[in-house]
């Protein structure tokens, strides 16, 4: 048990030593004595008080020192030893694409201790319980620091109530494609250390491991992306027409790519642009295409590919556990700048997983350093903010107080009356 | 015996002390008072003519030879004077409550003038009401041992409760009653006893017992209550005192004029006084 205020502790101590003091020095109606000649005393009224050396009214002593006792105990604000000095630990589990398994990383939250809180994130992050840390799944998502650390914050502050400290245990790859701009902001908004338990990244290629193409031969695209490894197959596909329900259903699956690239107008809904007109190259993040290419419309999300000028070319949306790449790069089904180098060098960024292409590359140490934080944990008393340490036992003993007040009135009054 | 012993000092002190009677009693029984009759005894009075009925053996024969006139021979008859104690054993004399000096110095003049009256040979008795409330009555005697047993009757006795002492003293037949008594219980009941007694030829002396701290309470805020009538309960208080200790001795001197006139011998004996100065006072009390 620890207090919130000590101080009114010893405040109630010498207050009670007071009473008990007053209820010794009590100045009280004179006990009768005997006189036989009691008779020859005028008979007046007379208020006459005497003082004696003298323990008093014990019952009222009781219920003085009782009361003085409650509402000192309330202002003083036990706390259950339980909560002082308790640890809560919020554990973050990476099941993002970065993480090479995920076996490795059940074991490194076990080893981070009990948790108070599980929060398994990719790029969105959600709650678990203890029992479903088995059945979770690797997401092909790429994961998102910023996302685990928003939740684990909230998280937090739902456990503040019930410890002194609070622990962020991560137990991620860390790798690079998991920070973002927010990353380091919502970091520091926690008022504490982090522990990293690094687990391994999953450094495998970073284009997909499948490839499907529509089956004609005499479409130019579907002919220079034919020409990648056909190991590609697979993962993403590649969808010349209008999408299907279909392309929809597979492009929501986990992992899968929906490469809508539209051969002609009539392939899509996208708006048309307000100058059609043609541009002398593309680039991705993997490659560039030196050609006349027109430019008929405007795609939205986040860019993967984009016109000389800086305009998207090619952009990323999510769709369900997958995403749909819409590519607004007409080919001349007479050209033959397909079936060159440069164009399976471009074609590799918009086959890439979702997320864009991995970045597996482990984070640098300064960076890692400033997510791992120094110092002590998290105090939980910053995270409760306004509501500072109030003792759940504050109103009850408060009340007792006041009733037992009460009950010394009462108490009073009576004796008062009987005298 | 032992009861007797202990208040040794005491009965030496009063050794040599007698108690007359007021006035010449009428027993039959030879003792040291007047009588009022006129007997045979060697104590010869004067002559008086013989008249018929008279005992022939009382004639002066001598005198009748001298002057041919029959006188008889008159001597002062002397009777003894049968002596009751009275001891009030109320709840009143138990005071101080801690040294109960008002119930000490009744017992030392119980049995200081039950040693005086033995010692004058007349017959002497105790009555007192007991713990619980019985008159215990101790008849007057004159064998040796009479004083050790009213000691015993006194220092057996435990001052309570409020019994009347009027109704004792009506069923008293002695000649002599000493009441010794601090006249706060039936004082005017008491009195009228007394002087039925008085009229009827008795004799009473009453020996009033004051307490020091009666006449003298202690100077702090007092709540007096009376400990043989509970609802009388008064603070006394340094301006109430004054008042107090006018009334109180009013009554004192009220109480001693009205015993007086009542016929009987007042003596007020407060605690402070050696019991047997008080033992004499009240003796001599009886001469004036």
């Amino acid at each position: 048990m620890t207090w919130l205020l000590p101080s009114a502790l010893a405040i109630a101590g010498i207050a009670s030593v007071v009473l008990i003091v007053a209820h010794f020095i009590a100045r009280d109606r004179p006990v009768a004595e005997p006189l036989p000649t009691a008779r020859f005393v005028p008979d007046r009224r007379i208020q006459a008080r005497t003082t004696s050396i003298a323990l008093s009214d014990l019952l009222l002593l009781a219920l003085r020192v009782a009361a003085v006792a409650a509402l000192g105990l309330g202002i003083a604000g036990p706390i259950a030893a339980g909560a002082r000095g308790r640890i809560a630990r919020v554990v973050l589990l990476d099941r993002s694409r970065s993480v090479l398994s995920l076996a490795e990383v059940r074991d490194s939250v076990r080893a981070a201790g009990a948790a108070d809180a599980l929060v398994a994130f990719d790029s969105a992050a959600r709650m678990l319980t203890a029992r479903s840390i088995d059945s979770i799944e690797k997401s092909a998502a790429v994961g998102s620091l910023s996302a685990a650390l928003a939740a684990a914050h909230g998280v937090a502050g739902s456990l503040s109530s019930h410890a002194d400290s609070i622990e962020i245990a991560l137990v991620s790859a860390v790798s690079a494609e998991e920070i973002d701009a927010a990353t380091v902001s919502i970091r520091g908004l926690w008022p504490g250390r982090i522990r990293v338990m690094r687990v391994r990244a999953d450094t495998s290629s970073s284009v997909s491991s499948g490839l499907e193409l529509p089956r004609d031969p005499n479409d130019p695209v579907v002919a220079g992306l034919s020409l990648l490894p056909r190991e590609l197959g697979g993962e993403v596909r590649v969808v010349r027409a209008r999408l299907s329900a279909a392309d929809s259903a597979w492009g929501r699956e986990a992992g899968h790519v929906l490469v809508h690239w539209p051969a002609a107008d009539s392939a899509t809904d996208w708006p048309a642009r307000a100058i059609l007109d043609a541009i002398g190259g593309v680039s991705s993040a993997s490659g560039a295409i030196v050609a006349r290419l027109p430019r008929l419309w405007s795609v939205s999300g986040r860019a993967i590919a984009r016109w000389a000028d800086g305009e998207p070319a090619a952009a990323e949306r999510p769709f369900g556990a997958g995403c749909i790449r819409d590519v607004a790069v007409v080919v001349d089904p007479a050209s033959d700048v397909t079936l060159h180098a440069p164009f399976r060098d471009f074609s590799r960024a918009l086959l890439s997983p979702c997320g864009s292409a991995r970045a597996f590359s482990p984070l640098d140490s300064a960076t890692l350093s400033q997510i791992a934080g120094g110092g002590p944990l998290a105090a939980a008393r910053i995270l409760r903010g306004g509501a500072d340490d109030v003792s759940r036992f504050t109103p009850w003993l408060l009340a007792v107080g006041a009733l037992l007040l009460l009950i010394e009135l009462a108490v009073r009054r009576s004796s008062r009356m009987a005298a | 015996m032992a009861a007797a012993a202990s208040y040794g000092a005491l009965l030496d002190a009063v050794r040599g002390v007698h108690w007359p009677a007021r006035r010449a009693v009428s027993s039959l029984l030879p003792g040291t008072h007047h009588s009022t009759l006129r007997g045979t005894s060697a104590e010869f009075t004067e002559y008086r003519l013989y008249r018929q009925g008279d005992d022939p053996r009382r004639v002066d024969w001598r005198l009748l030879a001298r002057s041919d006139r029959a006188y008889i021979r008159l001597a002062n008859d002397r009777a003894v004077l049968p002596t009751t104690i009275v001891l009030d054993a109320s709840a009143s004399m138990a005071f101080p409550v801690t040294t109960r000096d008002k119930w000490r110095l009744a017992q030392q003049l119980t049995i200081g003038l039950a040693a005086v009256a033995h010692a004058d040979g007349d017959p002497v008795g105790v009555a007192l009401h007991d713990a619980n409330g019985k008159a215990a009555i101790l008849p007057p005697r004159t064998r040796r041992d009479v004083v050790a047993e009213i000691a015993r009757v006194a220092l057996a006795g435990d001052p309570g409760g409020s019994e009347p002492l009027a109704p004792l003293l009506r069923s008293l037949r002695s000649a002599r009653l000493v009441l010794i008594t601090d006249l706060l219980g039936d004082e005017e009941d008491a009195l009228r006893a007394v002087r039925a007694h008085i009229v009827g030829g008795g004799e009473a002396h009453v020996a009033h017992i004051v307490a020091r701290e009666e006449l003298d309470p202690p100077r702090r805020t007092l709540l007096a209550a009376d400990p043989e009538q509970a609802f009388v309960q008064r603070m006394l208080v340094e301006s109430t005192r004054r008042e107090y200790e006018e009334r109180f001795a009013a009554w004192r001197a009220d109480v001693a004029r009205r015993w007086r006139a009542a016929g009987a011998s007042y003596t007020e004996v407060i605690t402070d006084e050696a019991a047997p100065r008080a033992v004499r006072r009240v003796a001599a009390a009886g001469e004036q």
